[in-house]
């Protein structure tokens, strides 16, 4: 006899979210452990034998920063403009739209900045690695390089982690910087000054730690957008079907860990 | 006969029990393959031949039992060991494994590349001499997209032998190649045992392909070993099993009407 449909019954409700709770349990303790195993290779490979090579490395950093400044500083104006828009109609009731630009200062460095940076590398950059690992999981390359006896974690993922880890920090540097400018000359005809005035309030409001605040956050990013794609992409099941879809979860994944993370970042540096 | 004279065992796999799940995939598997020798692997779909495989190339864990490779238990092995020990073992994988952003002589490479301290120029030579033993010559800036798929599998096979391996694994080398290409192949492969003297193990179902090369074959049916013997002690066998499996027939089954529509509609 078939086994009655248990669909939508409470038991089914609870039987689903544990299984959830289990998947996340497993994959997140499957992050960690190949992130530890990365900053392993990267530390002591070479005394193994086994090194991590820097030409991958400099072909990662390639992929996801130089050729991802021009998307990266185009929607970085954006934010800057719009930023400067909002403020300047915002402060205008107050009388204090000569503040704009500490306002949008501010915001860029510490939020915007790292924010829009990571969830652009996180679709761009996150979704190829996903699928370059699925690509290569389901064709057999990992099992291939295993037993050439070359370690899949130090050839893949390291020198994966170690490019985002340079790149993502730099691009949000960038990202910064060019959204500043964008402002800038957005906000110096508006309030009647310069932008060298506008850049001098700059320098004399934004510190070192709110710096560090935001480049901290896209160092943390810069490790979950790449875990997240390699836990997705080794889980890929099927053909190019399961191809698309571990693509498309890492995106999602990688976009939700950093925007939790964010929030829980600040509130512990705020609070 | 001397002990010098005695050939060596290169694999020995003793009770080798796996599953997948709750599903018994090989049931107390036992065999010994000697130092030189070509061992084809023989059985139908869904044999455990492919699963035997991947646990003689230590890419999974058997449920209990031992594998014993090149005088090494397997499961006593650290990580770095089992690197080292990979450097002599060849792999050509049935869909080829080239890496596909890599040219054919860069995939060829690569294991030069990881495990060696030689030069480029020394490392290119070595990869076109390995190309030429495998009639490739000329074909290593082509990215493995470029190849027919006869031209992979032996691009695979130049890439499995250019750390000149004791022991080369081939997974289904002639699978999906038409009869010329095949039997080219099969050339190949007893080309390769005579000129570099290496052991090989030949996972495949084409018949006609495991009688030509073999010098034992081992016949898995339903995940156990139905039998482990030359070409005509396998041929000329009396089991029932192995005679249908060679003549390609199936054990008919009795089916009744009722039970079958039931199953259809997920009654039972």
């Amino acid at each position: 006899m078939a086994a009655p449909d248990k669909r939508g019954s409470p038991v089914h409700v609870l039987e689903s979210m544990g299984r959830g709770a289990f998947r996340f349990v497993d994959a997140f303790g499957f992050g960690a452990h190949l992130f530890f195993e990365s900053l392993y290779w990267l530390i002591r490979g070479r005394r193994m034998g086994q090194r991590v090579r820097a030409e991958p490395v400099f072909a990662q950093m390639m992929v996801i920063g130089v050729n991802a400044i021009p998307i990266v500083s185009m929607l970085s104006v954006a934010i800057g403009i719009t930023l400067s828009m909002q403020g300047i109609d915002s402060l205008e009731q107050f009388g204090a739209q000569h503040q704009v630009m500490f306002m949008v200062a501010l915001s860029v460095t510490r939020e915007f900045g790292p924010l829009i940076t990571g969830i652009l590398v996180a679709g761009r950059s996150g979704s190829a690695l996903a699928a370059r690992i699925s690509t290569m999981v389901i064709s057999q390359e990992i099992d291939a390089l295993k037993v050439m006896g070359v370690n899949p974690v130090r050839y893949i993922v390291a020198p994966s982690l170690l490019g985002m880890m340079i790149v993502l920090p730099s691009l949000t540097l960038w990202s910064i910087g060019i959204s500043l400018i964008g402002s800038a000359l957005y906000v110096a005809p508006q309030v009647g000054t310069t932008v060298s005035a506008l850049f001098t309030e700059v320098n004399a409001s934004i510190g070192t730690d709110d710096l560090a605040h935001g480049l901290t956050k896209s160092l943390i990013f810069a490790v979950l957008i790449t875990i997240v794609s390699v836990v997705d992409g080794i889980s890929v099941e099927g053909g190019a079907e399961g191809v698309g879809r571990v693509t498309t979860s890492a995106v999602v994944h990688g976009i939700t860990a950093i925007v939790l993370t964010d929030m829980i970042f600040v509130f512990a540096t705020t609070t | 006969m001397t002990e010098a004279q005695t050939p060596q065992p290169v694999i020995e796999v003793n009770n080798l029990v796996t599953h997948y799940g709750d599903r018994q995939i090989l049931k107390d598997v036992s065999l010994t393959i000697q130092q030189g020798e070509i061992m084809v692997i023989m059985g139908g779909s869904g044999s455990g031949k492919s699963t035997l495989l991947r646990h003689l190339m230590a890419l999974e864990n058997a449920t209990s039992g031992s594998i014993k490779l090149l005088g090494h238990e397997l499961s006593e092995l650290s990580q770095m060991d089992l690197y080292t020990l990979c450097r002599k073992i060849g792999v050509s994988f049935q869909s080829g494994a080239l890496f596909s952003s890599m040219t054919v002589g860069e995939n060829i490479i690569l294991p030069l590349r990881e495990h060696t301290n030689l030069d480029r120029t020394t490392m290119n030579i070595m990869a076109r001499l390995k190309l030429e033993v495998v009639d490739l010559a000329g074909f290593e800036n082509l990215m493995p997209s470029e190849l027919s798929g006869g031209m992979v599998k032996r691009a695979a096979l130049a890439r499995a032998i250019i750390m000149d391996p004791a022991l080369l694994f081939c997974d289904e080398p002639s699978a999906g190649l038409d009869p010329v290409v095949s039997s080219a192949l099969d050339e190949l492969i007893l080309r390769l045992r005579s000129a570099m003297r290496m052991t090989i193990v030949v996972v495949t179902h084409e018949l006609d392909s495991a009688f030509k090369i073999a010098d034992r074959i081992t016949v898995l049916d339903g995940g156990e070993i139905l039998t482990i013997g030359t070409v005509d002690e396998v041929r000329n066998s009396s089991n029932e099993r192995i005679q249908n499996l060679l003549n390609r027939r199936f054990e008919a089954e009795e089916v009744d009407p009722d039970e079958y529509l039931a199953r259809l509609m997920g009654q039972t």
